[in-house]
C-alpha cells in the first residue's frame, strides 16, 4: 500500500484519521453496535444507565485516542444542559432538576456512538454496510452526509465569525435575550443554507460526471 | 479528426440583456490544448458545463462529441468535486460506478496516481494533502476513465507557482500521450509551453489570440512611490513570534510584525503556508494556535473585542451575503455599528454599484458578491481590514475596482492586509511580508536592502 513518496509534502499536517474498520462485516457490527447503544439511551431504565455510561466512556477514550474531538460534543452537551436546566427549573422547581439533568445525559449518550462511529468507520464502507438494506444512491447520499459533517461544522463557525465582525447580535451574552435569536438564523442559518444547497448540487454533479448511477450494481473499493 | 465540436452555440440567460454565447464556434482535436480567457462572468465556466453536457438551461446550436470519447472536467474548486476520505477510494470511485470488480480496482487505481506523480500511501486522508496534491488527485481520479478530453477550470487561479509547476508537468505528459485539453483562465498568458490554441472569449464569441499577444503572467509586487510613513500608534505589533497548532507541526516563525494607520501590507505564501491562519489569527477568531504575543490596536485579539475598528474578508466571502438587497446587505454593519447610513450610498456610487442596490445580492455574478461582500466591510471604514485572497478568480475590471477602493481606504488611514499566494502588480504595497521554508519575513519600501534581498530571493 507504500509507495515511493513524490511531490510536495503538505505543511499543514492535521492529525490523522484512522478508520479503523476497514471490514465490511465488522463495519455492519459497529452500526449495529451503535444502533443498539443509542437505542438504549432512550429505552434503557435509569438503574442500567450506570452500565451504558461506562461503555460510552470507552468510546469516548477511544475516539479521542483516534484523533477525534469532544469540543462539539461539549459544546452540544453544555448548551442542551443550561437550556434544559433552566426550563426544568422555571416549569417544575429544583426538586425536579435532576430529572432534567438526566434526559440531558440521555441525549449525549444517544450521540456518543455515532461520534465514535464517524471516527472509526470510513463513510464509504458505512454506505457499503447498507447498500445491502438500502437502494445505492440513499447509500451514497448517507454516506456523503457522514462525510460533509466536519465541513459544515466548520462552515457554520466561519460564518458565525463572519457576521460577528460585522456587528451582528449574535454572541453568547446577545443570545441570553430571545428577541437576538431571529438574527441568529437569518445571519447564519440561511447563509448556511445557501452554501449547503450549492454544495450538495456541486457534490451531485461532481459524481454525475464520474459515472455515478451507470451501474446498477456499483461495486466497492475494498481497502 | 475531432473530438469535439461546437457550431453556432447560441445561449443566454433569462435575466441578461445580452447573449452570452452568440454564434460561438470551438473544434478541439486530440492531443491539442486550448487555454479560453475573458473576464469574470463572460462565459468560461458555462461554456465547459455546455461542453459536459450539464448546462441545465436551453440552448442553440450543435454539439457533436467523437464517437466514444471521453470527457473529464477539475472544476474550479477541486474540494467541492471531493467525495471520499482517503486518496485509494476517491480514485476508485469512478470504478465503483462502472461496476469494476474489486479486485482489479487497485492497478487502475495506482496507475493513475502514478500518472500524476502521486506516489502516496492510498490510504492517506485527502484532508493531509495540499491544495495542489488535490488538483492532481482530482485528475487521477478522471484519468480511470481514460478521458480524451480533460477540461479545468481556472487551476492558475487557485494554485500558487509550485502547484502550477507540478500541474503544468501532468498536463504536459497527458498531452504527449493524446489527451485533449482545454483549459480556462482570466490571465492569457499562463500555460505557454503548454497551450497550442489560445482564445479570448468576449462579445459571445471566441476571438483568436497570437501567442506573441499573449501578456506575461503578474508574479512582482508593486512599492508604493509615496510610501505612508508610519504615523501613530502600530495598528498590528509584535517582537516575534512562531505560529503553530496545538500539539502539531508549527507554521512558521517570524521575528516582527509592524503595521501601521495606512499602511498596506502584502501577505505572500504558497498555498497552506499558514497566511489564513495569521489573518484569523490577527482577528483573535483561530481557536487551536499556540499563544502568539501579537497585540492588535495594543490588545489581545478575542473575537468581537475590536467592533468596527476591525474587519475580516473570509475567502468565498459570498457567503456571508443574506439580506434581500444589495444596499440593504451593505447598510446592515452600519446600523449594528451606530453609523451613517448614506455611507453605503455613498460606496455604492464610488464603486459604480448604483444601479445594483435594489437587486437581491444572491441573483449577481460572482465578481459583483464579491465586491458587494467587501463594501459591505469597507463601508464602516475600519481601521484595520484583513483580506484573504480578495482577488481570487477576479479579473482586471473587478481587480482595478477592488484596488482603488483599498487606496481609499488607506488614504483615510485604514491599515490593510492583503494575503495572497502570488504578489499582486496592481496593488501597490507599502509592506511585504513574505512566508517561505517556515519563515515569515518582513520587507518595507523604506529599507531598499530589504527590497534587494528580498528580489534576491524572490
Amino acid at each position: 500500500m507504500w509507495a515511493r513518496r513524490g511531490g510536495r509534502a503538505p505543511i499543514i499536517c492535521r492529525p490523522k484519521r484512522h478508520f479503523v474498520i476497514n471490514d465490511v462485516r465488522w463495519c455492519a457490527l459497529a452500526l449495529l453496535l451503535v444502533l443498539g447503544l443509542s437505542s438504549g439511551a432512550f429505552l434503557l431504565p435509569q438503574t442500567w444507565l450506570h452500565y451504558l455510561a461506562l461503555i460510552n466512556l470507552l468510546l469516548l477514550v477511544q475516539g479521542r485516542y483516534l484523533g477525534g474531538r469532544l469540543k462539539g460534543l461539549l459544546v452540544i452537551f453544555t448548551s442542551q444542559l443550561a437550556i434544559t436546566s433552566l426550563l426544568y427549573l422555571l416549569l417544575h422547581g429544583v426538586e425536579r432538576l435532576p430529572e432534567g439533568i438526566t434526559a440531558v445525559c440521555r441525549i449525549l449518550m444517544a450521540m456518543i456512538p455515532g461520534w465514535w462511529l464517524s471516527i472509526a468507520c470510513s463513510p464509504q464502507r458505512i454506505g457499503e454496510v447498507l447498500s445491502h438494506c438500502l437502494p445505492h444512491k440513499w447509500t451514497f447520499v448517507l454516506a456523503a452526509c457522514f462525510g460533509i459533517l466536519p465541513y459544515l461544522g466548520q462552515e457554520t463557525r466561519e460564518i458565525y465569525q463572519m457576521q460577528v465582525m460585522r456587528g451582528a447580535n449574535i454572541r453568547l451574552k446577545s443570545l441570553w435575550r430571545p428577541r437576538h435569536w431571529h438574527e441568529l438564523i437569518y445571519c447564519v442559518l440561511y447563509p448556511l443554507l445557501i452554501q449547503l444547497l450549492k454544495l450538495s448540487k456541486q457534490m451531485a454533479t461532481a459524481a454525475r460526471l464520474r459515472q455515478f448511477g451507470r451501474h446498477p450494481k456499483p461495486t466497492h473499493w475494498p481497502f | 479528426m475531432a473530438l469535439v465540436r461546437l457550431s453556432q452555440i447560441h445561449f443566454n440567460f433569462q435575466t441578461a440583456a445580452q447573449p452570452l454565447f452568440e454564434d460561438l464556434n470551438l473544434t478541439i482535436a486530440p492531443g491539442e490544448c486550448h487555454l479560453i480567457h475573458g473576464y469574470t462572468g463572460c462565459g468560461k465556466s458555462t461554456l465547459l458545463k455546455l461542453l459536459l453536457g450539464i448546462l441545465e438551461r436551453p440552448w442553440e446550436g450543435e454539439r457533436e462529441i467523437a464517437e466514444g470519447a471521453t470527457l473529464g472536467v477539475v472544476m474550479q474548486d477541486p474540494n467541492v468535486q471531493l467525495l471520499r476520505q482517503t486518496l485509494g477510494a476517491e480514485v476508485a470511485f469512478a470504478l465503483e460506478n462502472l461496476g469494476v470488480a474489486s479486485n482489479e480496482m487497485l492497478l487502475q487505481v495506482r496507475s493513475a496516481l502514478r500518472r500524476v506523480g502521486l506516489y502516496i500511501s492510498l490510504d492517506t486522508p485527502i484532508a493531509s494533502l495540499s491544495l495542489g496534491q488535490r488538483y492532481r488527485l482530482m485528475i487521477a481520479a478522471q484519468l480511470v476513465l481514460e478521458p480524451d478530453l480533460l477540461l479545468l477550470d481556472e487551476p492558475w487561479a487557485q494554485l500558487d507557482d509550485q502547484g502550477v509547476a507540478e500541474l503544468s508537468a501532468v498536463l504536459n505528459q497527458l498531452k504527449q500521450q493524446g489527451v485533449a485539453l482545454l483549459i480556462v483562465e482570466h490571465h492569457r498568458g499562463v500555460f505557454k509551453d503548454l497551450v497550442t490554441h489560445r482564445w479570448q472569449l468576449s462579445q459571445g464569441k471566441l476571438h483568436g489570440v497570437a501567442p506573441a499577444q499573449a501578456e506575461a503572467s503578474p508574479s512582482q509586487e508593486c512599492w508604493r512611490e509615496s510610501p505612508a510613513w508610519p504615523q501613530g500608534e502600530a495598528v498590528i505589533d509584535s517582537h516575534g513570534f512562531t505560529l503553530a497548532f496545538h500539539e502539531r507541526q508549527k507554521l512558521f516563525d517570524a521575528e516582527s510584525l509592524l503595521l501601521f494607520p495606512g499602511e498596506i501590507a502584502a501577505l505572500v505564501g504558497d498555498n497552506g503556508c499558514g497566511k489564513s491562519t495569521l489573518l484569523k489569527s490577527l482577528a483573535g477568531i483561530q481557536a487551536d494556535i499556540d499563544p502568539l504575543g501579537i497585540k492588535v490596536f495594543g490588545k489581545k485579539p478575542k473575537l468581537g473585542r475590536f467592533g468596527a475598528d476591525l474587519a475580516l474578508l473570509h475567502q468565498r466571502p459570498s457567503r456571508q451575503l443574506f439580506e434581500n438587497t444589495v444596499i440593504e446587505e451593505i447598510q446592515f454593519s452600519l446600523r449594528r455599528f451606530g453609523l451613517p447610513l448614506e455611507w453605503a450610498i455613498e460606496l455604492l456610487g464610488q464603486l459604480g454599484l448604483t444601479t445594483l442596490a435594489r437587486h437581491s445580492p444572491h441573483t449577481l455574478s460572482y465578481g459583483q458578491q464579491h465586491l458587494i461582500a467587501l463594501a459591505s466591510l469597507a463601508c464602516f471604514r475600519p481601521k484595520l481590514l484583513l483580506l484573504d485572497d480578495p482577488f481570487a478568480g477576479l479579473d482586471e475590471h473587478f481587480t482595478s475596482k477592488i484596488v482603488a477602493l483599498l487606496l481609499e481606504l488607506s488614504r483615510q488611514g485604514t491599515a490593510i492586509v492583503v494575503a495572497s499566494h502570488r504578489p499582486i502588480a496592481e496593488l501597490p504595497i507599502d509592506r511585504l511580508w513574505r512566508v517561505a521554508d517556515a519563515r515569515l519575513e518582513c520587507f518595507g519600501m523604506a529599507t531598499a536592502c530589504e527590497k534587494q534581498a528580498y528580489s534576491r530571493v524572490g
